[in-house]
């Protein structure tokens, strides 16, 4: 069974075995050459297991960006306590759905790669964080884990090797700040999700005040493929800085939404027309948020850029996690930043002033604007909150509200302006 | 078309892969049901906690293979306080709420201060502080979805379950709310049903989904 719109261009190498059930199996899996990559692990060094992820060039896949052989790197080297390695599986940035697709086709592709993150980082337990929502993915994870802990691949001396790996799944119960890696790990040890002022950083003092890392389920996945094959294999694809392939999601008005595993580096505009499609309806592009809602809009004549960390940056916006949420001409830009808004005025945990109220003003300002109560002036307070929610905060919960807010506002003004000079009310419109 | 037949994880329009059952992509006989006392401790804690199908509604809530199972789930951290949740989920999975006696009983059994416990409770959003209809009904309307009409698939079930937004139904069977992102938004809209995702939902597949629910 083919997994639907594989197209050429993609390098299908975490998501090849999509709409594959067999590949669930732990036998389907080892007959498709895995856990290969843990039994390389394990002969080596843990040194030489991170210096292997340095090669490769793999940069965390949740939206940061950062390497991950030089996280790995940060852990320390016999603190004599115990070490964490934390899976992010708490894909909750609205745009995202690869880390649900990888886990409930892939499961053990992430579980190799959370027993090799572990051996590197000289954890002897991983707790992978999955959102409360994943039920499905959640069950589909735990009977492979079963299997993996009864074919000696986790718990004490794994295959012959000495080592103790243990991993735990861990579901969460709805708040988008466990997505956030300090506020991850306040969730995990039975506390409300607010993130932490770092630092202290998490590889020295993370959950349960023990050095731990954190990384996403996409970048865990690829670690397997990385010491199966060595890290300069996956250096051939990408660019010099955006090594490898990367699981694209596309939602919105596109003809073919769905997961695409791309080399890093491919032009954005022939990616949406060519690779997905294109807008459907004959409609025309109105802009685009390449990374999930949390990163700057694009208009529709900025999209001529390649799809990497750097390109993304040099056009003003950011990679992200690789959600690509497509908007076409008939789209209400005022109206789906404000839901956006609310999002994020939900989901905000309230510590800190300048996001709990912040969040919550813009919704309101929003909510007025699309009643036609708005007045130019409001344009201008926008910007002035989003200024304040910006790098003022112990997270970036509020950076993200302000990013669709300020570059919406710069990129579609007129649009803002129309309807705040709109001269009736139209109170049926509020959500 | 039926619900059964819709594709529940590909993109795109699933009129195009005919043969293409939810058996075969949900992968359901290899999923399967989980055990009541949670299987491998790695995995105890778990378990779909929105269930249609409830435990006692009354006595005491950790005993049994509940008790088995929070045991399993206590093993697998440094500190009590970390089955927190955990604990949370599975009272959640009895009573289909978390009422202020269970937090007392979690509170007890980890040994932390109740006040603490409702504390924790409250910060999320997936346990319930009061009992909801049979079925939990949360439709997507965050960007990807809305923008291909997930607020039309909310008000469709919303009239069709005649309640309002968050309260039961007369029948007791539907609780109809809005969620943030649901992790699918490739195949809006999303909606969740206790423990199970719907995608691709129209406004004109609401009434065979709740006629199937029944």
């Amino acid at each position: 069974m083919a997994y639907p719109y594989s197209h050429p261009s993609e390098v299908r190498i975490l998501s090849k075995y999509f709409g594959d059930p067999e590949a669930r199996t732990l036998k389907g899996w080892e007959a498709r050459g895995g856990y290969q990559g843990l039994r390389k692990a394990l002969g080596m060094e843990r040194g030489d297991v991170v210096n292997e992820v340095k090669t490769s060039g793999l940069r965390g896949r949740g939206g940061a960006g950062f390497p991950t052989g030089v996280k790995w790197s940060f852990m320390p080297k016999d603190s004599g306590k115990p070490h964490f390695l934390l899976c992010n599986a708490d894909e909750s940035e609205p745009g995202t759905f690869k880390d649900r697709e990888l886990m409930r086709w892939t499961p053990h592709q992430l579980i190799e790669g959370c027993l090799i993150g572990a051996y590197a980082i000289q954890a002897s337990h991983a707790y992978i964080y999955i959102r409360g929502e994943f039920f499905e993915p959640a069950q589909i994870l735990a009977r492979a884990i079963e299997e993996a802990y009864a074919a000696g691949y986790a718990g004490k001396d794994v295959i012959g090797s000495g080592v103790t790996l243990d991993i735990t799944l861990h579901l969460g119960a709805g708040a988008y700040i466990c997505g956030e890696e300090t506020g991850l790990m306040n969730s995990l040890e039975g506390r409300r999700g607010e993130p932490r002022v770092k630092p202290p950083f998490p590889a020295v003092s993370g959950a349960f005040a023990k050095p731990t890392t954190i990384n996403n389920v996409e970048t865990l996945c690829t670690v397997p493929h990385i010491l199966t094959n060595g890290g300069a294999w996956y250096r051939q694809w990408g660019t010099e800085k955006s090594t490898g392939t990367k699981l694209f999601c596309v939602s919105g008005h596109i003809a073919r939404p769905g997961n695409y595993e791309m080399p890093l580096g491919f032009n954005f505009k022939e990616f949406l027309y060519d690779v997905c499609g294109g807008i459907p309806n004959d409609r025309k592009l109105k802009a685009v948020i390449p990374g999930g809602s949390s990163v700057p809009i694009m208009a529709a004549d900025e999209i001529d850029v390649p799809m990497d960390y750097e390109g993304f940056v040099a056009a003003g916006t950011m990679l992200g996690a690789g959600s690509v949420i497509v908007m076409d001409e008939t789209t209400d830009i005022i109206r789906q930043v404000g839901r956006m808004v609310d999002f994020y005025s939900h989901e905000s945990c309230g510590q800190c002033t300048p996001c709990r109220e912040g969040t919550t003003w813009a919704s309101k300002i929003y909510r007025r604007i699309r009643a036609g109560f708005g007045t130019e002036d409001d344009l201008q307070t926008l910007l002035d909150i989003s200024d304040n929610m910006t790098g003022k905060t112990i997270c970036v919960l509020s950076d993200s509200c302000a990013a669709p807010i300020v570059s919406s506002i710069q990129k579609f003004r007129d649009e803002y302006l129309a309807v705040v000079e709109r001269s009736e009310p139209v109170v049926a419109e509020i959500a | 078309m039926s619900v059964n037949d819709k594709n529940p994880g590909f993109a795109g329009d699933t009129g195009e892969f005919p043969n293409l059952t939810e058996a075969d992509i949900r992968g359901t006989a290899y999923v399967g049901t989980r055990p009541l006392d949670g299987g491998h401790a790695s995995v105890a804690g778990t378990m779909p906690y929105q269930l249609a199908t409830r435990g006692p509604a009354e006595g005491p809530i950790f005993t049994g293979p509940y008790e088995e199972r929070l045991a399993k789930v206590i093993s697998r951290y440094p500190d009590r306080q970390a089955a927190l949740l955990p604990a949370l989920h599975i009272a959640h999975e009895v009573r289909g709420y978390v009422s202020p006696e269970a937090m007392e009983e979690v509170a007890e059994r980890l040994q932390l201060p109740p006040a603490y416990v409702r504390g924790v409770t409250t910060f999320y959003t997936m346990y319930n502080l009061q009992p909801l209809g049979k079925y939990l009904i949360q439709v997507c309307t965050n960007i990807s979805c809305n923008l291909c009409g997930g607020e039309d698939v909310l008000h469709a079930f919303l009239e069709a379950t005649g309640t309002e937004m968050g309260e039961v139904s007369a029948d007791g069977l539907y609780t109809v709310i809005e969620v943030e992102c649901l992790g699918a938004c490739g195949f809006p809209t999303a909606v969740q049903i206790n423990e199970r995702y719907f995608e691709n939902v129209k406004p004109a597949d609401v009434p065979t989904i709740l006629e199937q629910l029944r």
